[in-house]
């Protein structure tokens, strides 16, 4: 089957970013290379190449970022519209990095979604200053720079100092009040589609196809990565909906184009709106699988902290890995949206709320296997 | 309340910017009352006529005569409602229609036929809420009797469209819809809910025993309770993206219905949502600056007092005449309540034995000479 023949291919992917050599790590050949990188793309664990998803929280989840040359699929859930705010920041992220943008919706003017995308945060100043400090030192000096500005940054991978400030702008924080910029959103690089009208999936594939073959165009010169977001593939009142074959086949399609190529498709999709066995069938052909689920009011409250700044719950279902045969093992696979000062988005990880003293009793959860009500946690 | 939060909904439309909220009226074949959800639906278009002089309402009337509709409203209302026949003829079987002039009210009676062309019939619609709105009211509200009907005559996708376009108008403030979702896979009721913002469902209040284990003759009379309540499920999506749910009892009493709040049904929680929770164990500045205001139970705090720690033996005026002790909360049980929290943190220490010096269970290489 198409999709078995899909798992095969998974690690060896050509796209031109990675390199499958794990000599990529010593100073000498990465400072070589790393010059040739586009903005934006950072190789990460085993060779591979990485976008941000505009969420510094999610990136380091996911081990990176998105891969280049894979899909990720976002369930939506029917009650919430979260999901938004993941496409929005993925295309700002690559609309700041000048990175070519095709956006897909089902609304019949999918450019006014443009208006919602939201513009990084101004960095400080004083982090900037240090950053061409430690430029100007040479390379032996440079690896002890790097680790004396490791607080700085947190955990990460071995990145030397050279890359230091490009690391910086592989993902930027975004401010979820304040628009982009017009003049960002006026370039060429920017396309937009509408699906609602469409009754069947072949115009939306031939704008896909000529957009991957543009961004490899452009030889010698780095040809940049290339974003696809696509909104809500099945939404009912498309006019392709019934369709359900071929809707499977269009997103076989898409990932047969993205693999081999420098773009990263991000498609969101109602799940509750498929048949089952469909549903199912869409979740096997995700690269990377991520589902939104909204809080019901007041229900949870005794169960974490931090309950009325959440907005909602993001899941971790897959996530996907390139030239190494061993699984992403996660600590946690759900994480809570908040809004950090109402303009960031933050994915926290979900903390017990503290037992109440005088009982004695939680409300512990027992885990998704058992089906009561909650055990007693006694202490 | 969760019919005051509906109306309220349907009547104050949409903000500027968003699309305006829709309610999905569902009912099913086990709660007997398939006509009960009707009558519901009457009800809501009675309170929304009735509250207000802004709002009108345009019905689609698939399910039932227009004058059906036009007898349960007083005619003070008939001005701020206009119908959209599609009851009649909807398949264009009278040879040469032409809009029947009855002697009554035939102005507000608009006759449809040709239901297979949706962008007919929602211009049609269109038509009639700019009618009002002509007429001074600003707020237009269209109801349809029965989604189920219109799928008949036209597919999913373009019933969802027609609904979507109804509620990106900017003449259209609110919309509501019946549907019956026996009729239906569940795919289609799922769309449904997508594209709404409330979802309303009936279900009765006794389910229908298992036939293979249980004592049928005795819950059978239990159902005859269905025939008179039913439990009303209101699922509320918010603007800030939470999911409001609220669960009532619906009372049918001589044609008409009433709401009442059942006792709180404890709600499960969904155990599956939190797979795996930890515990934060950072500390808030709060909680840090009180962890550095406890006192701890050393025998010297280092500020040149003599501390004595209760061990359980002095009795306790004793060690309360004494001035120069600092009690460290041994005696809370006598003291205060187990409930009592002070603004420090206690720490309570009992010692083991009278025998020991101070200090002596502090280090025990202290006899080590080195």
């Amino acid at each position: 089957m198409a999709t078995g023949g899909g798992q095969q291919e998974r690690p060896t992917r050509p796209s031109s970013f990675s390199r499958v050599s794990s000599s990529s790590f010593s100073p000498a050949s990465s400072s070589s290379t790393s010059t040739s990188l586009p903005p934006g793309v950072r190789i990460g664990a085993n060779g591979a190449a990485f976008v941000s998803s505009g969420i510094p929280d999610l990136d380091r989840i996911l081990g990176g970022g998105f891969l280049v040359g894979s899909v990720v699929m976002v369930m939506e859930d029917a009650d919430a519209p979260h999901h938004l705010l993941l496409l929005r920041n993925f295309m700002s992220q690559g609309i700041v990095h000048g990175q070519s943008v095709l956006f897909a919706g089902p609304t019949k003017e999918p450019r006014s979604f443009l208006g919602t995308l939201p513009s990084p945060v101004v960095q400080k100043e004083g982090l900037k200053i240090k950053h061409d400090v430690s430029d100007v030192q040479d390379k032996e000096k440079g690896l002890r720079i790097a680790w004396q500005y490791k607080k700085y940054f947190g955990e990460q991978t071995a990145v030397d100092s050279h890359n230091r400030d490009k690391k910086q702008e592989f993902s930027s924080d975004f401010d979820l009040r304040k628009p982009l910029e017009r003049q960002l959103l006026n370039s060429q690089n920017v396309e937009c589609i509408s699906t609602q009208d469409a009754f069947d999936l072949s115009k939306l594939q031939n704008h896909c196809l000529t957009f991957v073959s543009k961004l490899s165009m452009k030889d010698g010169i780095n040809s940049n990565a290339g974003r696809i977001a696509i909104q809500s593939l099945c939404a009912p009142q498309c006019g392709y909906f019934e369709k359900d074959w071929d809707m499977l086949s269009f997103i076989r399609s898409l990932r047969a184009t993205v693999q081999s190529s420098n773009a990263v498709a991000v498609i969101t999709f109602p799940a509750s709106v498929l048949s089952n066995s469909i549903s199912k069938r869409w979740q096997h052909l995700a690269d990377t699988l991520l589902s939104i689920r909204a809080i019901p009011d007041k229900d949870l409250a005794k169960l974490l902290t931090g309950y009325q700044d959440m907005l909602g719950f993001l899941h971790v279902h897959k996530v996907a890995q390139f030239n190494s045969q061993v699984p992403v093992i996660l600590d946690a696979s759900t994480y809570s949206l908040k809004l950090q000062k109402r303009k960031s988005l933050v994915l926290e990880r979900l903390n017990q709320a503290p037992v109440e003293g005088s009982s004695g009793v939680s409300y512990a959860t027992s885990g998704s296997c058992s089906s009561s009500k909650g055990s007693l946690l006694d202490f | 309340m969760a019919e005051g939060l509906i109306v309220r909904s349907l009547r104050d439309g949409s903000l500027p910017g968003e699309h305006a909220p829709a309610l999905c009226l569902e009912d099913s074949l086990p709660s007997p009352l398939a006509s009960h959800s009707h009558a519901v639906f009457r009800h809501l278009l009675t309170s929304l006529l009735s509250t207000g002089t802004g709002t009108a309402v345009v019905l689609v009337a698939f399910h039932r005569s227009p004058s059906f509709y036009l007898s349960l409203l007083s005619p003070t209302f008939h001005n701020s409602i206009r119908l959209l026949d599609c009851y009649s003829d909807p398949l264009a079987w009278k040879p040469n229609h032409h809009p029947p002039p009855p002697s009554h009210s035939p102005q507000n009676i608009t006759l449809l036929t040709n239901l297979n062309h949706l962008p007919h019939f929602l211009s049609s619609i269109l038509h009639l809420a700019k009618d009002l709105g002509a007429q001074g009211h600003e707020r237009v509200t269209v109801a349809i009797d029965s989604v189920t009907h219109m799928l008949r005559h036209a597919p999913l996708p373009s019933v969802l469209q027609l609904l979507t376009n109804l509620r990106c108008h900017e003449k259209i403030s609110s919309l509501f819809w019946l549907i019956h979702t026996d009729l239906h896979e569940p795919k289609v009721i799922s769309s449904f809910e997508y594209i709404s913002t409330m979802i309303a469902s009936l279900q009765p209040i006794v389910q229908l025993p298992d036939y293979a284990n249980a004592n049928i003759s005795a819950s059978i009379t239990s159902l005859e309770e269905n025939y008179s309540k039913a439990k009303f499920n209101l699922r509320l999506k918010r603007r800030n993206g939470r999911v409001k749910l609220l669960c009532e009892e619906l009372l049918i009493e001589q044609g008409s219905v009433k709401f009442s709040s059942v006792p709180s049904v404890s709600s499960v929680v969904a155990q599956n949502l939190i797979p795996k929770v930890q515990f934060n164990i950072q500390l808030s500045d709060k909680e840090r600056m009180d962890r550095a205001n406890v006192v701890l139970p050393f025998e010297h705090q280092g500020n040149g007092q003599n501390i004595e720690i209760y061990d359980g033996r002095r009795s306790l005026s004793e060690s309360q005449n004494d001035p120069s002790s600092i009690k460290i909360g041994g005696l809370s049980e006598q003291k205060r309540s187990n409930n009592n929290k002070s603004e420090k943190g206690e720490i309570h220490y009992i010692r083991d034995s009278d025998d020991e010096q101070p200090d002596s269970d502090e280090d025990p290489d202290d006899d080590l000479d080195i």
